[in-house]
């Protein structure tokens, strides 16, 4: 670049003149090359998300039969809502799903953190076997829990078998399936909440624990008042794309699917689920569209109340 | 030009569930936008390919059906201008999936594709269902048995030729019997004797006798015949019946097996259908399925050794069974409907030799089916198809006692589906349940426009 060539007599002017030309101080260059990693996911999102988001508002206001015909219905799709009782029950499934899920994922993840940020033997390989369930597609997560928690013959039931419990079906009764799908769900995600409170974590200097345990803090006082404090931000970030996830994400939909396609009896039809089963079952895609912008509206409503509680999880002090 | 062009390809359920709940817009409302600006790529091409969407071929593994819907595309394709040229899509994908749905949506579905009951008037109703009529000879329809083409017409005109009849019966296991201290004459004929029966083959790691527990249409399937048994209907005469002694007691009798505790919660593999990996595993001694499983079987468990039985009636019912079966349908929206047509009655419907040889490998040497013809099951009679074993009581016993798969919409199927899954697994009263969904059905009913429901 021209300005590191210039003479070294004359910098500054040279600098000034070259500055306009060259382009950019170091900060712009570094703003740019990130827009440019950025770019593909951005297209992605602007491709995949933003616009049919943006036209799915549109498609509620219409009757669409599947094959292509569309009817103008003005408010008649969300009319429709006030009496669609498994709409509801679908709604309050999700509720209960994400009110279980979220807050034992964070703590498991949490601890989980915790126990491994320092260093002991072995601790890759036991930071890789918390991660891997992460990697594995979530329809074969599936596939491997059908296989655990087969009626009667599954690894679980065995191990169940000498308490009386091995009749049990953990995916074949109601009042078990969704919190089955907890389990599953936590043991899925364990790994990456983990992986994000781990660099939370690491970002606490060392410094401020070890001045608290001069001053006498114990263990707990030093996680109480240094360390939980500080990890407000990343823990904000995890409670929050965790419900999101546990309302639109796969686990609410892949896992489901794949396991009990909403069964038994309902009990797993989680409001996605329902989604799906009014646009692919019943073809009823201008109804499915506005179910899905009164989805998005509770999550924006939900994202909003945790960040007027939490202010967004900042320092009090910023 | 491709005929499946990729721009229409429609955005997984991951990729688009992973963004958010973008997934109905961009599967449901991208379609036209797409097209708009796509041009008119349509999926059949320039009239003169017609794209053939099917669950079977060209598969990976090249398998024995596969290779049968490879053949029939060859074999046309040598001998007329326009060619058809297949896409295969999973089986699950297509069953469970948005892939045929989300290409409709678009106006991009394909020339021809597989039909299944529970889907005809949805398609129909959709207006993108062909008649076939004109290209169907009345020697190639009197040739099918009765009530099979009615199944898939709508005022006399024929929208679908089945390709097999798959009736449903009981598969039991010879081993599980002899262990229990069982003989053949203990088999059951009646829905008590099935529950004393299953009480006795129950144990730790097995269970006596198994229905299908997950929801969907192949339930419904499932399930039908026990509420046929007692002389009962959904809908009668264009009105719900639903609600009906016939439907409490098939509701209960399910319910009994579970709340027994003779059978499953739960099945492995792939279901109800999938006798292999449930009786073939030993995990249940009594199994409801179709008579596809004897292929299944034969390729995958051969050494397995079990027996069939008609489905068990309640005291004083009647026998009778389901008989399911696909179809192939021509979409009247495609670049040449009536070239579909074409292929479809010259693939399934002819009459010559070579046309009831295709036929018959079909139904009784790559795949194990009822032959929906008379002329294909007198060529199959003739190699000896039928002469013994299981395949010749499918075909002397059950088959005659059967009912076409009825084609309710979802919105009526639905409902019965949630009767059958809340009294089977969540112990609902089956005389509310039965009651709930006639009153859900009533009032689709009155508004519904389309053809008639049956």
């Amino acid at each position: 670049m021209t300005t590191t060539t210039a003479p070294p007599s004359k910098p500054s002017v040279r600098r000034t003149a070259a500055t306009p030309k060259a382009g950019m101080t170091r900060k712009r260059r570094e703003a740019l090359a990130a827009y440019a990693f950025l770019a593909p996911d951005l297209l992605g999102l602007l491709a995949f998300v933003a616009v049919p988001m943006v036209l799915a508002l549109g498609v509620a206001f219409f009757k669409v039969d599947g094959f292509g015909n569309y009817q103008y219905v003005g408010l008649a799709n969300y009319k429709l809502m006030g009496s669609d009782d498994q709409l509801w029950a679908s709604l309050k499934i999700t509720a209960i799903y994400v009110v279980s899920f979220v807050p034992i994922a964070f703590v498991i993840s949490f601890g989980l953190a915790m126990l491994v940020r320092n260093h002991f033997r072995g601790i890759g390989w036991v930071r890789s076997a918390f991660f891997l369930p992460h990697v594995v597609s979530l329809v074969v997560v599936g596939l491997i829990w059908q296989f655990l928690l087969v009626d009667k013959r599954g690894a679980v039931s065995k191990l169940l078998a000498p308490f009386g419990l091995g009749d049990v079906s953990f995916l074949g009764t109601p009042s078990l399936a969704l919190g089955t799908y907890v389990v599953i769900s936590v043991w899925f995600v364990m790994g990456y909440q983990m992986l994000v409170l781990l660099a939370g974590l690491k970002d606490v200097p060392k410094e401020l624990e070890d001045a608290a345990q001069i001053d006498g803090a114990s263990a707990w006082q030093r996680f109480r008042f240094v360390i939980w404090p500080l990890m407000r931000p990343t823990s904000f970030f995890v409670v929050v794309n965790s419900t999101i996830g546990a309302v639109t994400g796969l686990q609410a939909f892949d896992l489901v699917f794949v396991l009990t396609k909403g069964g038994p009896a309902r009990a797993t039809s989680t409001v996605v689920l329902y989604i799906y089963e009014q646009a692919f079952t019943f073809n009823n895609i201008g109804y499915a569209a506005a179910l899905t912008t009164v989805v998005v509206g509770i999550l924006v409503l939900c994202t909003g109340l945790m960040f007027a509680f939490t202010k967004g999880g900042r320092f009090s002090e910023d | 030009m491709s005929a499946t062009p990729n721009l229409h390809r429609p955005v997984s359920r991951r990729s688009v569930l992973r963004g958010g709940l973008g997934a109905l817009a961009a599967a449901g409302v991208g379609g036209p936008l797409l097209t708009a600006c796509g041009g008119d790529g349509g999926s059949g091409g320039d009239g003169k390919e017609m794209s053939f969407w099917n669950f079977y071929g060209p598969s990976d593994d090249g398998g024995p059906q596969s290779k049968w819907f490879v053949d029939v595309a060859e074999k046309w394709n040598a001998n007329n201008d326009v060619k058809v040229k297949l896409r295969y899509i999973p089986g699950k994908d297509y069953l469970n999936g948005t892939t045929l749905q989300t290409a409709f949506q678009s106006g991009e579905g394909p020339d021809i594709f597989l039909i299944s009951p529970g889907d005809f008037l949805r398609y129909y109703n959709g207006g993108v269902l062909q008649d076939l009529s004109s290209a169907l000879p009345a020697e190639a329809k009197s040739d099918y048995l009765p009530g099979l083409l009615e199944a898939r017409s709508v005022d006399g005109k024929v929208y679908g030729l089945p390709m097999e009849i798959e009736p449903l019966a009981m598969y039991y296991s010879e081993a599980a019997f002899t262990k229990a201290g069982l003989s053949e004459a203990d088999l059951p004929k009646t829905w008590d004797q099935t529950l004393a029966v299953a009480e006795k083959l129950t144990g730790k790691d097995r269970y006596g006798v198994m229905f299908e527990t997950l929801p969907g249409y192949y339930q419904n399937f499932t399930w039908y015949p026990f509420l046929w048994q007692g002389d009962g209907t959904p809908i009668k005469d264009g009105k719900v019946a639903f609600d009906s002694p016939a439907a409490v007691q098939a509701l209960k009798f399910w319910k009994d097996t579970i709340q027994a505790k003779v059978a499953p919660r739960k099945a492995l593999g792939d279901g109800g259908g999938d006798v292999v990996s449930n009786l073939g595993s030993g995990a249940v001694a009594l199994q409801q399925s179709g008579i596809w499983a004897v292929a299944d079987m034969k390729g995958k468990a051969a050494k397995f050794k079990y027996g069939i039985i008609p489905l068990p009636t309640p005291d004083g019912g009647k026998p009778a069974t389901d008989l399911g079966g696909w179809a192939f349908v021509a979409n009247s929206k495609g670049k040449n409907p009536e070239a579909a047509a074409k292929f479809i009655a010259w693939a399934l419907g002819s009459t010559d030799a070579e046309g009831v040889e295709r036929q018959r490998q079909w139904n009784t040497v790559v795949k194990t089916n009822v032959p929906p013809r008379k002329s294909v099951q007198a060529a199959a009679d003739a190699k000896g198809a039928f002469e013994q074993g299981v395949l010749k009581k499918f075909v002397d016993e059950i088959a005659p006692t059967g009912q076409p798969e009825p084609r309710f919409p979802p919105e009526v199927y639905q409902p019965i589906a949630d009767a059958i899954q809340a009294c089977q697994l969540n112990g609902s009263d089956p005389g509310k349940a039965a009651a709930d969904a006639a009153e859900r059905i009533d009032t689709f009913l009155k508004t519904y426009q389309g053809a008639p429901i049956s």
